[in-house]
């Protein structure tokens, strides 16, 4: 953790920034009028609409992992798309001052019919690696999914477990200095979870930020040190991850 | 909310991404299928092959030129692109899977579909090329007007298919109902008979005349068959093609970015 240290007192900006962030959301589709969607850029003010996230600020130095807590439905993954700008707000703004790997939907990239050797250069493409790149980490991508054997069969016939291994083997090869994880990280047998979690302390080594969403109290102390709860799609502590642990313990269920 | 310059610019940084999804499409069409190449040529060949014998044979056809079978071919091929773009735009942000984990410019999706029909396209012209020899039927140097052709196609299937992409993940019936579209339109564009039966003839309305002046395919169709049959080229209704398509190309883009916020929460 030096490393992180000494690179957040060098750059003095920070390397995520959301600032006052607002996300609506319309419980009844049918409700939306296109005429308002065109002239407003959002959904009129209809009593099914609701604020999944609002007035949420915070900014991210390099090298911080942040652990993001908080109950279901209470704007967790929300944030976490906003962030990796797979959803757009609809009030303030989202500043990223470096790339972004997406460990989130990770199999999104993967196609059925070709191969896992056809699909380990689609997929490492698709995320921005160069051709050259993709060929110096093939084999260390081979080796930490264990598909060595199945290189050239058909990317439907491998198990979920496979294509969990197969995606996370790829996208933890991008070299981008912020990382974002989804919960969806915990499935995958016991072993191969170590495996992933070597690499992610790994990465956190390298001086990288990490984004991380979790339900899971062992696995958000294992990486990060500082937590953001949300409730009500409010961020209502940021600080050190065990106070945010300790409050989002007495929070009643669902966040009443 | 940036506007079309910082989106253009943001496109042409991930042009490599877009050359990989269209290579990816062509790979995935071409995969599992033996006959692969051949499906995608014995579709609009069956067809053409259908209107000929119905047209040349039973009917005492006296629309389009000779070769008719060539003329239909000259005609279905590229409205083929044009068909399968924007029938498909409807699916092509909501489907697509990886819209939800890369934060990719989303117009990649559309153009990604755009540039791989249009490949298919060019893929299909051996086959008019075969049936140009076999006719012994002679080129005319306005063949290179399939280019520009092509342009302006590629601008109005990028308009449109913006336009329903944003209003067909919002909306379920859109995919519906540009597929009866599609279809009237196959017939209200001159295919499988001629600009000139159309401006020609003494029956036609002028206000259809209009019509048929409005609908981009019309000059687009014309133009591709010109290097063939090089009555059927009418400058006018080029000229409405290229205003016709840079609107839709207009109104797409603005609604697609105007919808956008909208359309990444749906899917």
């Amino acid at each position: 953790m030096v490393a992180a240290v000494v690179e957040s007192r060098t750059t003095n900006a920070p390397i995520i920034s959301v600032d006052d962030v607002g996300v609506q959301f319309d419980r009844q589709a049918r409700h939306r009028g296109v005429r308002e969607l065109l002239i407003k850029g959002r959904a009129g003010r209809t009593t099914t609409t609701f604020w999944g996230l609002r007035h949420v600020s915070f900014d991210v130095q390099p090298g911080e992992s942040i652990g993001v807590v908080g109950r279901n439905g209470q704007g967790k993954s929300t944030l976490l798309k906003i962030v990796a700008g797979v959803m757009l707000p609809d009030e303030g703004s989202v500043t990223l001052r470096a790339g972004v790997a997406p460990l989130i939907e990770m199999t999104g990239g993967f196609v059925a019919s070709l191969t896992v050797r056809d699909n380990i250069f689609l997929a490492a493409g698709l995320h921005g690696m160069s051709r050259e790149t993709i060929e110096s980490k093939f084999d260390e991508i081979i080796e930490f999914s264990e598909l060595g054997k199945f290189l050239e069969t058909p990317y439907r016939h491998l198990s979920s477990g496979m294509r969990v291994r197969l995606a996370f083997a790829v996208v933890s090869q991008l070299d981008e200095p912020i990382m974002l994880v989804d919960e969806a990280l915990a499935v995958g047998d016991q072993p191969f979870r170590m495996k992933c979690y070597d690499k992610i302390t790994e990465i956190l080594a390298e001086g990288r930020t990490l984004f991380f969403v979790s339900h899971s109290a062992g696995d958000l102390k294992r990486f990060c040190q500082r937590g953001l709860l949300l409730s009500h799609g409010r961020l209502i502590q940021d600080g050190p991850l065990e106070e945010v642990l300790k409050t989002y313990k007495t929070l009643p269920p669902n966040g009443q | 909310m940036d506007g079309p310059l910082t989106r253009t610019a943001a496109l042409w940084r991930k042009r490599d991404v877009l050359a990989l999804l269209v290579r990816r499409d062509l790979k995935v069409r071409y995969a599992d299928a033996i006959l692969g190449y051949v499906w995608s040529v014995l579709d609009p060949l069956m067809m053409a092959l259908v209107y000929w014998f119905i047209f040349a044979t039973i009917f005492n056809r006296n629309v389009g030129e000779e070769p008719y079978l060539l003329y239909l071919l000259a005609g279905m091929l590229p409205f083929r692109w044009y068909q399968h773009v924007v029938t498909g735009a409807a699916g092509a942000i909501k489907g697509e899977r990886l819209v939800r984990s890369t934060a990719l410019p989303r117009e990649i999706w559309i153009l990604r579909s755009v540039f791989s029909k249009g490949a298919e396209y060019v893929f299909s012209l051996p086959v008019l090329a075969v049936f140009i020899i076999a006719y012994r039927k002679g080129i005319n140097w306005e063949i290179i007007y399939m280019i520009p052709a092509a342009l302006i196609e590629i601008v109005l299937a990028t308009g449109l298919a913006l336009l329903l992409s944003a209003i067909g993940a919002l909306y379920r019936d859109v995919d519906r109902v540009m597929h009866i579209i599609m279809q009237f339109m196959f017939y209200a564009t001159p295919i499988i008979y001629g600009l000139n039966n159309v401006l020609d003839n003494p029956k036609m309305p002028e206000f259809l005349k209009v019509l048929y002046a409005v609908n981009p395919m019309t000059g687009i169709v014309s133009l591709y068959r010109a290097g063939l049959f090089p009555a059927e080229l009418h400058l006018e209704m080029v000229l409405s093609s290229i205003a016709g398509s840079i609107i839709a190309l207009v109104v797409g883009w603005w609604v697609f970015i105007r919808l956008e916020p909208a359309v990444l929460k749906e899917i």
